[in-house]
C-alpha cells in the first residue's frame, strides 16, 4: 500500500516537476503581466470608487466590501482564467499523442489534474509581488480566523476540481469539432463575466445570477473570494462545500464517461 | 508623389494576398474576427449591468461612458487592422534575416513590414466600437450634423495614429531585443485607463495619459468636446496635432534602429 | 566599365563584453566594453559585366559579411562599394531594381500561396511590366520547368522545386546582378545540374553578373571561370578556377595508422610529408605525378600499418594547401591572377 503510494507519488510528481521549470523561463513576460495587473487594479478601483460617488450600497454592499472584494478576486482570478487543459488536451487528443499518454502507467487525467493543481500554486505564488501592491497601496480587509482561511482554501481547490472537470469535458468536444481555438476564446469571455472576477454576483440581476451560479466559473472565484472578503458569512460554509462536492462528482464522472467515449473513438477509428 | 498611389494599390495587393491565404483556414478566420467582440462583450455586460442600478458614473451616464468605450476601440481598431506586425519585428523578421529581404526590394522596408500583415481581427474590434458610438450617439443630445461627424471622424483617425505611434517606438526595440512585445504591451496596455472618463482617476494618471502616453486625446476628450463639456480647446482638437507630433519621433525612433540593424548586422 | 567594385571593404564588428553572473550584468549595464571583432578586413575585387563569380570561404570565413556589404544591408566600416556605380545602401531603393538575391533557404516566396501568385506579387512590387512577366512566367516555365508548379503553394513544394521557384522569383525583374547564396544546397545532382543549366543560360542570353558562394566544389566547376577566397576576414586567392585546379586540386591526402612508432621516413617521389606523430603519418601527393596506390605501397614497404584512409580535397583543405602553397611555392601566379599576400601560419596578422 505504501509502495504503491510512493510510487505513484514519484511518478506524478515527476511530471508536476517540469511545469516550473517552464514557467521560470518567462521572467520577463511575469513583470509585464504584474504590470497589466496593476494598471487593471488601479482602473476597478477608480471605477468602484465613481460608482459609490452616486450611491452607498449597490447590491446590499458598500464600497469598502465591494473593493474589498474585487482586489482579492483580481490576485485570485487567475484560476479561472488561466486553463491550458483545453489546449495542452484538446490538441494532443487530436494529434492522436493521447495514444503515448494512455500507454503510460498512469491515469492521464489525474496526472493532468496534478500538473494543473502545481500551476495554480505557482500562478498564486506569482500573485504574490500585486497582493504587495494592492495591499499598501489600497489595504485589504481579512478575515483574523483561521478557520474562514482554511474555509477558503477548500473552496479554492474545490472549485479548481470543478473547472478542471468542466474544461476536461470541453477538451473532448474539440476532438470532434476540431476548433478549440474558437471554442476557448468564448469560454475565457464567459468566464471572465460569470466567474465575478469583474462584479460580485450579489450585484447582478436575478437571471444573470442564476446562469452564474449553474456555471462552473463561479465556484473558483466568487464562492471562495466571497468567503475571504466576508460577503459570504462562514456559517454558509458547510452549504457551500456540499454544492460544490456536488458540482464535482457530477463532473468527475461526465467527465471520465465522455473521455472514455472519445478514446474508444480515436482507437476504433485508429487516430 | 508617384509613390502614393502605387503604394497604395501595393498595400491592396497585399491585403488580398493575406485574405487568400487566411481564407485557407477558413473557420480561423471567422474566429478571428468575433474573437474581439467576445473580450469586450464581458468587459461591457459588466459595466451595462452596474450602470443600470446607479443614476451616473461621477457624472458620466451610461450613453456618454459608451461613447468614450466606443471612441477609443475605434482608435484601436486602427491600429490592429494596420499595425499589428510590429510587434513581430525581432521575434519573426529580425531573429531569423527575413528582415534582409526587405531592404533588397525596392520597396519601403517600413512600409513592408506593415503591409505584410493586415489583421482581419481587427475589424472586429472596428464594429464593436462603431456599433458602441451608434448606440450611444442618439442617446446623447448631440446635434450630428456633418461637422460633428467630421470632428469624429479627424479625432477617430488620430487617435488610430496615436496608437500606431506608439506601437511603433516601442516595436523598433525589436532591433535590439528578440522579443519587444513585454516593451509594446506595456505601453499599449494604458490604453485601458482611456476606456472611463479621465476624471475618475487620479490626478497624476491623467496627466500621464495626456502628456505622456496621450490615448486620452482619442477618447475622453474628444467625447467632453461632443458632450458640451468643458474642455480647453488645445485638449479638445489636439489629437491630429499630437498625432503628426508622435509619428515624427516614430519615424525618427524607426530610422535610428535601422541604422542600428545596417551598422550590426544582428 | 567594371560592374561591381568593392575598394578595401572593412567590417568590423563591436561584441559586447560581458562577465558572467548577475554582478557581470549589471556592470556591463553601466560601462559597455565591447571587443572588436574583424569579420572583413581589406578587401578589394572587381567584376564586370558579365561575370560568374565564385565566392567560397569556411564558415565564419567573412562571405555572408561580404555579400550583405555588396547588397547594402550593411554598412561597411571602412572602405566603398559601388553596384552599377551607385553606393548600395545610399540609394537602396535603386540598387534593389538592378539587383536580385537568393538568400540560401530563406525562400522570399509566401508559404501559403500558389506560386504564380507569389510570382505576381513579386512582379507588382518590383513593377515589371504585365505584357513582360506573362513572357517571363512562360520563358521559366520552360526553362525551369514551373508549368507544373504554378498552382502549388510553396508549403507543398520539395527542396528542389522550391529553389526553382525561388529563381523564377528572384530574375523577374531581369537583374543585372543576381546574388545567389547555397542555390544547390542539398539538393540531388540531377536538380543540381538543372538549376546550373539555367543559371548558365541566364548569364549567356542576358549577360547576367552572378556573385556565387557555395561550398559546393560542382557548382564553382560547372559555372565560374574566376573564384575569389576568403578566409578570416582577408581575401587570400582572386583569379580563375583553372590556377586552383592546376596548382591545389590535384593534391590527395593520405593518413597512415602504424603499428609502432615511426623512425626514419623515406618520403615516396612526389609526395610531401604533412604531420607525423607517434602513430600516425600524413602525407600528400601530386594526383598527376603518382598514385595512392604507389604511396601506400612504398609506405607499406616501410612500416606496418593499421589502418589508413584517403581524403579527397574539400574547401577546407584547399584553403589550408593555399596557405602551405603561398609559402613554399615562390613561383609568380599568372598575371590575371591577384594572389594577396598570404596570412602567417600562426594566424592573422591583419
Amino acid at each position: 500500500m505504501v509502495a504503491t503510494f510512493k510510487r505513484s507519488w514519484r511518478i506524478y510528481g515527476g511530471m508536476a516537476a517540469v511545469v516550473p521549470k517552464l514557467f521560470m523561463a518567462y521572467s520577463i513576460w511575469v513583470w509585464m503581466e504584474l504590470f497589466v495587473s496593476i494598471i487593471a487594479v488601479v482602473i476597478f478601483v477608480a471605477f468602484w470608487r465613481a460608482v459609490y460617488a452616486s450611491t452607498t450600497t449597490l447590491g446590499g454592499l458598500t464600497l469598502d466590501q465591494t473593493l474589498n472584494y474585487i482586489l482579492l478576486a483580481q490576485i485570485f482570478s487567475d484560476a479561472a482564467n488561466v486553463s491550458s487543459v483545453i489546449y495542452d488536451f484538446g490538441a494532443g487528443l487530436r494529434e492522436g499523442q493521447i495514444i503515448h499518454a494512455l500507454l503510460r502507467p498512469l491515469d492521464y487525467q489525474i496526472a493532468l489534474y496534478v500538473q494543473n493543481v502545481v500551476q495554480l500554486v505557482i500562478n498564486m505564488i506569482l500573485r504574490i509581488p500585486l497582493a504587495l501592491f494592492i495591499w499598501i497601496v489600497y489595504g485589504l480587509t481579512l478575515p483574523a480566523d483561521p478557520v474562514i482561511w482554511g474555509a477558503f482554501a477548500c473552496s479554492l481547490l474545490l472549485g479548481h476540481a470543478v473547472l478542471f472537470c468542466f474544461d476536461w469535458i470541453l477538451g473532448c468536444t474539440a476532438f470532434y469539432s476540431t476548433e478549440i481555438w474558437g471554442m476557448s476564446v468564448v469560454r475565457y469571455a464567459v468566464a471572465m463575466f460569470f466567474s465575478g472576477a469583474l462584479i460580485p454576483l450579489d450585484m447582478m440581476p436575478d437571471w444573470l445570477r442564476v446562469i452564474a451560479t449553474i456555471l462552473p466559473f463561479s465556484q473558483v472565484v466568487y464562492l471562495p473570494v466571497s468567503l475571504l472578503s466576508g460577503i459570504t458569512p462562514v456559517s454558509d460554509m458547510p452549504r457551500i462545500w456540499l454544492i460544490q462536492i456536488g458540482f464535482l462528482i457530477v463532473l468527475f464522472f461526465l467527465s471520465r464517461f465522455i473521455f472514455r467515449r472519445a478514446v474508444r473513438v480515436i482507437t476504433v477509428q485508429g487516430g | 508623389m508617384t509613390a502614393l498611389p502605387r503604394y497604395g494599390s501595393l498595400y491592396w495587393l497585399f491585403v488580398k494576398n493575406r485574405i487568400k491565404i487566411l481564407l485557407e483556414y477558413r473557420v480561423n478566420f471567422l474566429i478571428g474576427a468575433t474573437s474581439t467582440i467576445f473580450m469586450q462583450a464581458a468587459g461591457l455586460l459588466a459595466v451595462w449591468v452596474v450602470m443600470n442600478q446607479i443614476p451616473n458614473l461621477d457624472g458620466w451616464s451610461l450613453p456618454e461612458i459608451l461613447l468614450i468605450f466606443g471612441l477609443i476601440t475605434l482608435a484601436k481598431s486602427i491600429n490592429h487592422m494596420f499595425a499589428d506586425n510590429l510587434w513581430t519585428l525581432g521575434r519573426d523578421y529580425v531573429r531569423t534575416g527575413t528582415f534582409d529581404r526587405f531592404l533588397v526590394r525596392p520597396v519601403n522596408p517600413l512600409f513592408h513590414l506593415l503591409a505584410d500583415r493586415f489583421c482581419h481581427d481587427g475589424i472586429g474590434n472596428f464594429l464593436v466600437g462603431l456599433a458602441l458610438v451608434l448606440v450611444a450617439a442618439p442617446q446623447l443630445g448631440i446635434v450630428w450634423d456633418v461637422p460633428a461627424i467630421a470632428y469624429l471622424a479627424l479625432m477617430v483617425i488620430s487617435g488610430g495614429f496615436i496608437f500606431i505611434a506608439l506601437n511603433l517606438i516601442t516595436s523598433v526595440s525589436g532591433f535590439w531585443l528578440m522579443d519587444s512585445v513585454p516593451v509594446t504591451r506595456v505601453i499599449f496596455e494604458m490604453h485601458e485607463f482611456a476606456k472611463y472618463p479621465l476624471t475618475i482617476y487620479p490626478r497624476a494618471i491623467g496627466a500621464l495619459l495626456t502628456l505622456l502616453i496621450p490615448y486620452g486625446f482619442a477618447s475622453f476628450y474628444p467625447a467632453s468636446y461632443l458632450l458640451g463639456r468643458n474642455v480647453a480647446p488645445a485638449l479638445a482638437w489636439g489629437a491630429p496635432l499630437v498625432a503628426v507630433f508622435l509619428l515624427s519621433i516614430a519615424m525618427g525612433v524607426w530610422r535610428f534602429g535601422l541604422k542600428h540593424y545596417s551598422s550590426t548586422g544582428t | 566599365m567594371p560592374i561591381i567594385e568593392a575598394n578595401r571593404l572593412t567590417k568590423v564588428y563591436k561584441i559586447p563584453e560581458k562577465e558572467p553572473g548577475v554582478a557581470g550584468a549589471i556592470k556591463a549595464l553601466f560601462r559597455p566594453r565591447f571587443t572588436s571583432k574583424p569579420a572583413v578586413s581589406d578587401v578589394s575585387f572587381v567584376v564586370e559585366p558579365g561575370e560568374i563569380v565564385g565566392y567560397i570561404g569556411v564558415n565564419g570565413a567573412g562571405k555572408s559579411t561580404t555579400i550583405k556589404m555588396l547588397t547594402g544591408v550593411l554598412v561597411p566600416t571602412s572602405g566603398e562599394v559601388r553596384v552599377i556605380g551607385r553606393d548600395p545602401h545610399r540609394d537602396r531603393v535603386a540598387n534593389a531594381r538592378d539587383v536580385g538575391v537568393v538568400f540560401g533557404q530563406r525562400s522570399q516566396l509566401w508559404w501559403d500561396l500558389a506560386l504564380i501568385e507569389s510570382l505576381m506579387m513579386v512582379g507588382r512590387i518590383y513593377e515589371v511590366p504585365e505584357a513582360r512577366f506573362k513572357q517571363l512566367i512562360d520563358e521559366f516555365s520552360e526553362t525551369l520547368d514551373l508549368k507544373d508548379l504554378l498552382k502549388i503553394p510553396i508549403r507543398n513544394m520539395s527542396l528542389g522545386q522550391k529553389m526553382r521557384a525561388e529563381l523564377a522569383a528572384t530574375l523577374i525583374h531581369e537583374p543585372k546582378v543576381v546574388y545567389l547564396d547555397e542555390p544547390t544546397i542539398g539538393l540531388d545532382l540531377l536538380v543540381k545540374e538543372r538549376i546550373r543549366e539555367f543559371i548558365k543560360q541566364v548569364n549567356r542570353e542576358k549577360e547576367t553578373t552572378v556573385i556565387l558562394t557555395t561550398h559546393d566544389l560542382g557548382d564553382i566547376e560547372e559555372l565560374c571561370k574566376r573564384v575569389l577566397i576568403i578566409d578570416n576576414g582577408g581575401l587570400i586567392y582572386d583569379g580563375p578556377l583553372a590556377t586552383i585546379k592546376d596548382r591545389f586540386g590535384k593534391y590527395r591526402e593520405i593518413t597512415f595508422e602504424t603499428a609502432a612508432e615511426v623512425n626514419g621516413l623515406e618520403v615516396p617521389e612526389s609526395a610531401d610529408l604533412l604531420e607525423k606523430s607517434e602513430r600516425r603519418l600524413v602525407l600528400r601527393f601530386d594526383r598527376t605525378k603518382t598514385s595512392a596506390s604507389r604511396v601506400a605501397a612504398a609506405i607499406m614497404s616501410q612500416l606496418e600499418v593499421c589502418d589508413l584512409s584517403l581524403k579527397e580535397p574539400d574547401l577546407s583543405h584547399i584553403v589550408k594547401q593555399i596557405y602551405h602553397g603561398g609559402l613554399k611555392e615562390s613561383t609568380l601566379p599568372p598575371v590575371d591572377a591577384i594572389m594577396t599576400p598570404v596570412l602567417s601560419p600562426a594566424g592573422s596578422g591583419r
